[in-house]
């Protein structure tokens, strides 16, 4: 039975707790002088909790989960670049050609066929975007697609 | 009959047909999200905030739509748990042990029938029981002063892991962490700069919004991909529906035992819908003894848990309408709904905001009707979306996801954010760090921040002033139970909800 899970968050909320708290000394005096509570004093408090609590955490950690390792671990981060891809490419593409390409890589990795995976992109890309720009009239982005 | 002169005002605002259009769609799409494996109560609100607010709908009309989508939900969870032996939410655990069985016996209609009248029976004693108990509660909650909110605050933590919570430490642990994501930006009362590393974005704090998305919908996601479930499964054919009478008026006293049950249960803190499931069968199974067939598709073993986990979902609106104190993470979601549409939870609200709080009174009451009416007739369509597989599903709340929170601000910078905060939630659920805890944090924080403030204020600096009055250190005991009681009573309830569950060979 191993727990390093919940060490490694233990230590890693501790370091958080101090430097928390050690933050919030270094601000200037509120204008008008300092007051029985300032801007301070519930931070100094959280820090405090904290500490404590990743302490209890370090000596008394709970049993390890199961991390997915090897290719589901690849399959998760795959999932995560396919997410700052699409919010990266949102603007510059457009909506219907990045979502069509997002949530067709997303259906594709999770188990579907490329091509219905595709198709399902682009079928919810299209009836979204008119959905909003038309229907709702909230604007997306058009991107490549846009016509002057 | 003061209440019933409000109640009144209520249904008008609620009659109103955009409101009641949205009443429809909100009972409409909180039944698909229900239904549909992987998409909690909590996390289908929650993607629904962004919507309501980009839509600019009045503040009535985004509460009303988002309580029908609350019901709704719990009138869906059903569904796959009788159809397909897993239960669409967590509450909706115990409607698998006579559900499913019932359906293997080629009786899969008639226990959705069952279950849709006994969800309709729960609600409609739960909101009766909201309708007498807020108002009372709220005029009570006016007599708090500051040292008893931040008690009372602290009770809210304290017990939002639940009586069935596994490491009450690592509720302690989620709440700080949500109340330090608070105290970033600047600071209201003395407009210090606090966490904000000079970047403009933090200046006006962190939009809960984005990180409730991000935590429910992303994280999710990440879930899916690790177990590979994205296939779905097999599903029971759904038959003719031959209910009889007879049988419906033989369950009604079950139904109304596991309404009241479930609806005290949903208004005490920490014990919620699921608790409220679990004692309505548990219960029941007692009561009835040798006379029914609990475990085998016993009717009213569908009753029973349905009527149970719709009551407490009304019961747990008391706390969250009258306090501004959510007991769960859906009314968390649905709060922090009211505060992004600038109405400060509380007693306060009762008689500065009525029509918002009686107009989905009157819309939950309606929106019962509504969902019974849409179940019955229409079970064979939300059964057919049911074999949608997550596969398809998953990729498209995402989508829904980007969409809300690109609509809200325009900014993609918003949209990494999210993403950030849907990679740590999936880091802290594999660390069994509760994630409602983190967002009640977010939300109470700036509250918690201000009553700390005047109390202190108030007595001067004079810490003791948080547990002078017999009130407050009421609420201070009753928090420090909450946080004790799980490690004794805990482990045992666990264990009895599993031998419930294991006992039932059908349902594995």
């Amino acid at each position: 039975m191993t727990a390093r899970g919940d060490r490694i968050l233990g230590l890693g909320l501790f370091v958080l707790a101090v430097a928390y708290g050690w933050a919030a000394q270094q601000w200037p005096e509120p204008f008008g002088g300092a007051e029985t509570v300032g801007p301070e004093t519930f931070p100094t408090l959280l820090s405090v909790v904290l500490a404590l609590s990743s302490v209890y955490l370090i000596v008394k950690p709970d049993p390890d989960a199961h991390w997915p390792m090897g290719r589901t671990a690849a399959e998760i981060l795959l999932a995560i670049a396919i997410l700052v891809a699409y919010a990266f490419l949102l603007e510059p593409l457009g909506f219907v050609i990045s979502t069509t390409l997002a949530v067709g890589a997303l259906c594709w990795r999770m188990g579907a066929k490329p091509v219905p995976a595709v198709l399902i992109g682009l079928a919810a890309a299209v009836v979204v975007y008119f959905l909003f720009n038309y229907g709702l009239e909230l604007s997306l982005p058009a991107g490549l697609l846009e016509f002057e | 009959m003061e209440t019933l002169q409000f109640l009144m005002d209520g249904f008008a605002v609620a009659l109103t047909p955009t409101n009641l259009m949205f009443a429809l769609f909100g009972a409409f799409i909180g039944t698909l999200i229900g239904a549909l494996p992987g998409l909690g109560p909590a996390n289908g609100v929650a993607i629904l905030i962004p919507l309501a607010f980009t839509l600019g709908l009045p503040p009535e009309t985004a509460m009303i739509l988002l309580t029908s989508v609350y019901a709704g939900a719990m009138y869906g969870g059903r569904i796959s748990s009788i159809l397909l032996n897993i239960p669409g939410d967590e509450p909706a655990m115990m409607t698998c042990l006579d559900g499913y069985p019932m359906a293997q016996k080629g009786k899969a209609a008639e226990a959705l029938a069952m279950s849709a009248i006994a969800s309709f029976a729960g609600s409609l004693i739960g909101t009766i029981g909201l309708i007498l108990l807020a108002p009372a509660l709220a005029k009570f909650a006016l007599t708090f002063g500051p040292a008893e909110y931040f008690a009372l605050f602290m009770l809210a933590f304290a017990t939002l892991g639940g009586i069935t919570g596994k490491n009450p430490m690592k509720t302690v642990i989620a709440a700080v962490i949500g109340l330090m994501i608070s105290t970033v930006g600047i600071d209201i009362a003395t407009g210090t700069q606090r966490y904000t590393f000079g970047i403009l974005k933090l200046y006006e704090g962190i939009d809960f919004i984005l990180a409730i998305v991000g935590l429910f919908a992303i994280s999710e996601l990440l879930f899916f991909i690790e177990e590979r479930a994205g296939a779905g499964r097999k599903m029971i054919e759904v038959g003719k529906l031959m209910l009889r009478p007879k049988e419906i008026i033989s369950a009604l006293p079950t139904m109304f035992r596991g309404g009241v049950l479930g609806f005290i249960a949903g208004v005490l803190p920490g014990a919620g819908a699921s608790l409220g499931s679990f004692i309505s069968y548990t219960l029941e199974k007692q009561y009835l003894g040798k006379k029914g067939n609990f475990g085998e598709g016993d009717p009213r073993g569908v009753a029973a848990p349905e009527a149970g986990n719709n009551g407490a979902s009304s019961g747990a609106l008391v706390p969250m309408l009258t306090l501004g104190v959510p007991g769960s993470g859906t009314t968390a979601v649905l709060l922090a709904m009211l505060i992004s549409l600038n109405v400060t939870p509380g007693p306060l609200m009762f008689t500065q905001n009525a029509d918002i709080v009686w107009g989905v009174i009157a819309a939950l009451l309606i929106g019962n009707v509504i969902l019974l009416l849409l179940n019955i007739p229409m079970v064979g369509f939300f059964v057919k979306l049911l074999s949608v597989p997550p596969m398809y599903l998953l990729p498209m709340v995402t989508m829904v996801a980007f969409v809300g929170i690109y609509s809200i601000s325009h900014s993609t910078f918003d949209l990494y954010f999210m993403i950030a905060f849907g990679v740590a939630g999936y880091i802290l659920r594999k660390l069994e760090i509760p994630l409602v805890p983190i967002i009640l944090g977010m939300l109470l924080g700036p509250e918690m921040e201000k009553n700390l403030g005047h109390a202190l204020v108030i007595s001067d600096g004079d810490w003791s002033i948080l547990w002078a009055s017999p009130l407050a250190l009421g609420l201070w005991i009753v928090a420090g139970l909450g946080l004790i009681l799980p490690y004794i009573v805990g482990p045992l309830l666990r264990k009895r909800m599993r031998a419930a569950i294991k006992e039932n060979p059908t349902s594995d």
